[in-house]
């Protein structure tokens, strides 16, 4: 098709979903008028029946617990395919671009703060996701991201541990299969798949929620390896190794 | 029986885990052995669960949150016979998948396997879920996996392009699948499908609903490949590995109908089940896409892309059964789903041992080259002539059902145009066959336009498994339509499919439903109109092939006046399917478009 041909077609077609849009958006409730019990149900009984004081926590790992399974299982295979068609064979076409060992000690220590900030955010963010707003997807992104401010202040070297398949494939499998794993485990004592299984503990403390925190911990886990998993490939694509002068300053 | 629905989605999602995390410490054996248990172990409790789902729909509530006083609050499982049938079918293909791919992809296989069982998981949760929203996730994790799967050699351009091209365009249908949800769930507050359905029988529908309903299926019919939203199919398939191909034009392909059947008859047979509108909407879309990719079918030497416009021949005539809203129409449609995946897995399975044998994909390329490899060609013989329908093999007894429903409601004409469809890319696929292995025609026809890139690699493959893999699919796949009890027993699969406040009871209020009266155990015959049809189908098909094959014999002035008349419209046909993926996401906009304009002047009012 020719782009005027395209357009010709695009715009009239656009300009009548716009139309059958604006024609559906007049079958709203007004703003602040919630229609259905679903919402209001999960506001009063998740902090009863839970005991966890987030209840989008309490709603994503427990109510619609299988849910959050799948979307974990989108990241997990996006994950693996991004290693499969990055996958090194012939080793050639990579983009050629040095990096040299940073010397200003200014971006050294604004990168050493970020680290140690960012882990005790992600930690946090993960550990007190279904006590206060946070969980395992956020808090994962977080400690990833303060990891890979190493490889921005330091060498390929110091970044190595982090970009090791041996380890993190193992541990991604860990944080994936953990999900299902207890889903499994209720199913095995004769309840339904992701049963809240374990006590439900005193509301507001670490030890509250039940599986929850099991379910939002392996999600950390799978969250945070999976992204160093991402860089690993595509530091591995795009960036070749440091050369000899650069690797003995 | 209620612990088995969640096992098809764990078993095989715990087996990819196993497979992609441990790849570096187990050793090949073990990993392969692991990988091919998981999927057969998913189909074995498949089939356990479609034996107990006969007297009632097997629900199962997740994390034990039963509904409350009807309303619905965690997410559930609810599966019948129908829901059941497809997982069996989805996990014998798989299966054979991943059997065939051991010793056919060696390289990256752990990470294959994987992404095949994470497709596997996705598919079963898709045809059981009764979540909206659970639907949307299900879907979006088998796309995932695909679009890499498709990408599968990526050191060519062409796997990119294709696996580009199917990423984008299903990208904007998943995009068009959520909105439909949020507009859905603004209105009723409920995610659950008999929750929604519910809601919807009071009142009028309105324009949300009309349009949330058409968002909602165009998303899928993009995923299902219905024209003219299905432009990425021929290209996805054309660069994907043979077992991918099996897997995605077997049954990924066709899982998006699955979900328009699910969608119309628990949500929106509510409001608008009383007229006829969304259905004919349907079956036009579905005779459009049998006539047209036949036609398409017919015009194509690349054997995968061949396959892959058969493929959405056969999803149309499925679309139409379903668009008849009619019980003999779906029960149609579902045999025809069986039937059609084994013997599509079955072609694909022969077109990867032609190409390891001789590094060819091409029809022209490989003329004669099948000489002496009996036990193929006859596999493709066999699964050709089950793919036509000629009577009581293959996907026959599914399409005959189908001729009983467009009677049942009063549209017979849409039967010959149905069957005209699997016989023109049924006479694609005999022309290839008689061509590749029998070396009959001519070596070279413009007809089919240019060759495209040959795969020039070489691998070493267990060649018995590779055959004895597609013989057993094709033998599984001609055997459907004479399986005694099966027709009976799809036809009360569809009744139950349809019956949405017997759904509903079932999924709120826990309502014990009426045991079937016993179902006979004898072959279903069609009525002596299919018979006429398939037999006058396959010998079109036949004729068709051969004037495919000897085009230069015909007389002189006969190959003008055709030339003359069909080279124009075949010369737009091909430049629609440009490649360009541009041009793709503005047939989405301009089919959605459409298809909602018709509702919304339809049902208004």
């Amino acid at each position: 098709m020719t782009r005027r041909l395209r357009l010709a077609l695009l715009v009239p077609s656009l300009l009548g979903l716009g139309a059958l849009f604006a024609w559906s958006i007049t079958g709203l409730p007004r703003f602040g008028d919630y229609r259905g019990p679903y919402g209001y149900v999960l506001n009063q009984i998740v902090v009863p029946l839970r005991h966890s004081t987030n209840v989008v926590m309490g709603t994503t790992f427990d109510v619609r617990g299988v849910d959050t399974m799948g979307e974990e299982f989108i990241l997990y295979a996006a994950v693996l395919g991004v290693t499969l068609l990055l996958r090194d064979e012939a080793g050639g076409g990579r983009v050629e671009r040095r990096t040299r060992r940073l010397r200003s000690d200014a971006v050294r220590l604004v990168g050493v703060v970020l680290i140690g900030g960012g882990l005790l955010v992600g930690l946090w963010l993960v550990a007190f996701g279904y006590i206060t707003p946070g969980g395992g997807f956020p808090g994962g992104v977080v400690l990833a991201g303060a990891i890979l401010v190493l490889y921005l202040i330091g060498s390929h070297r110091d970044y190595r541990p982090f970009r090791n398949e041996h380890v993190l494939d193992p541990l991604e499998g860990i944080g994936a299969g953990g999900y299902v794993v207890t889903g499994l485990a209720a199913l095995v004592s004769g309840m339904p798949f992701l049963t809240n299984l374990f006590g439900y503990g005193q509301t507001g403390t670490l030890a509250s929620a039940g599986s929850i925190g099991i379910l939002n911990g392996a999600a950390g886990i799978a969250v945070t390896v999976a992204l160093l998993l991402l860089f690993a490939e595509f530091l591995q694509t795009y960036v070749v190794p440091l050369e000899p002068e650069d690797a003995a300053s | 029986m209620t612990w088995i629905p969640p096992l098809l989605v764990a078993i095989p999602l715990l087996g990819a885990v196993f497979a992609a995390g441990l790849d570096h410490i187990t050793p090949t054996v073990v990993q392969d052995a692991l990988v091919v248990a998981a999927s057969a172990a998913t189909t074995a409790f498949a089939f356990l669960l479609l034996w107990h789902a006969e007297n009632h729909e097997v629900v199962h509530w997740f994390g034990g949150w039963q509904t409350r006083h009807g309303v619905a609050l965690g997410i559930d499982f609810a599966v019948g016979p129908l829901a059941a049938g497809m997982c069996a079918v989805i996990g014998i293909v798989v299966t054979l998948a991943l059997l065939y791919s051991l010793t056919f992809l060696r390289e990256a296989a752990r990470l294959f396997d994987a992404l095949m069982l994470v497709a596997l998981a996705a598919m079963c949760g898709f045809a059981m879920s009764g979540d909206l929203f659970n639907l949307f996730v299900w879907l979006e994790l088998m796309g995932v996996a695909a679009y890499a799967l498709t990408g599968f050699t990526v050191e060519r351009l062409g796997p990119v392009q294709g696996a580009v091209n199917y990423a984008i365009t299903n990208g904007v249908g998943g995009y068009l699948f959520a909105i439909g949800i949020a507009l859905l769930y603004a209105r009723t507050g409920a995610l659950n499908l008999a929750q929604i359905g519910n809601t919807l029988s009071h009142g009028p529908a309105g324009g949300l609903v009309i349009f949330a309903m058409t968002l909602l299926f165009c998303g899928l019919l993009i995923k299902g490949a219905v024209v003219p939203f299905h432009l990425w199919a021929a290209d996805a398939y054309a660069v994907a590995p043979s077992p991918v191909c099996a897997v995605l034009g077997g049954v990924m392909t066709d899982i998006g109908l699955i979900g328009v059947a699910r969608l119309y008859w628990t949500v929106f047979d509510a409001p608008f089940g009383h007229g006829h509108a969304v259905g004919d909407v349907l079956l036009w879309l579905g005779l459009v896409t049998a006539v047209l990719a036949g036609v398409m079918a017919f015009l194509q030497r690349h054997l995968k892309r061949m396959l892959a416009y058969s493929v959405l021949c056969h999803i149309g005539i499925m679309l139409a059964g379903i668009g008849l809203l009619d019980s003999a129409g779906l029960a149609g449609a579902e045999l025809m789903f069986l039937a059609h995946a084994l013997l599509t897995a079955g072609l694909f399975f022969v077109a990867g041992i032609l190409h390891v044998d001789h590094t060819r994909i091409d029809e022209l390329h490989l003329h004669g080259l099948g000489r002496g490899c009996w036990v193929p060609a006859a596999a493709w013989l066999a699964g050709t002539i089950g793919l036509i329908g000629t009577p009581y093999i293959g996907i026959y007894l599914g399409h005959g059902l189908i001729d009983e429903g467009a009677n049942h409601v009063g549209r017979p004409w849409v039967i010959g145009l149905l069957w005209l469809g699997s016989a023109l890319a049924g006479a694609a696929l005999l022309r290839a066959g008689a061509r590749i292995f029998l070396g009959w025609g001519d070596a070279d026809d413009p007809l089919l336009g240019e060759p495209l890139e040959e795969d020039p690699r070489e691998r070493r493959v267990i060649r018995p498994l590779l055959v004895g893999v597609a013989v057993t699919a094709v033998v599984l796949g001609v055997a459907v339509s004479l399986v005694p009890g099966l027709g009976q027993r799809a036809e009360y699969a569809a009744d139950r499919f349809r019956d949405r406040s017997g759904y509903a009871a079932r999924v709120l209020r826990d309502r014990p439903m009426a045991p079937p009266q016993s179902l006979p155990v004898t072959i279903r015959h069609t009525s002596f109109e299919s018979l006429l049809y398939g037999g006058g189908a396959t010998i079109f098909a036949i004729g068709l092939a051969g004037i495919g094959l000897y085009r230069r014999r015909l007389p002189h002035s006969v190959a003008v006046a055709a030339g003359r008349t069909l080279a124009p419209p075949i010369s737009v046909l091909r430049g629609l399917h440009s490649g360009v993926v541009g041009d793709y996401v503005t047939w989405v906009a301009v089919g959605t478009a459409v298809t909602g304009g018709v509702w919304a002047l339809l049902l208004h009012g």
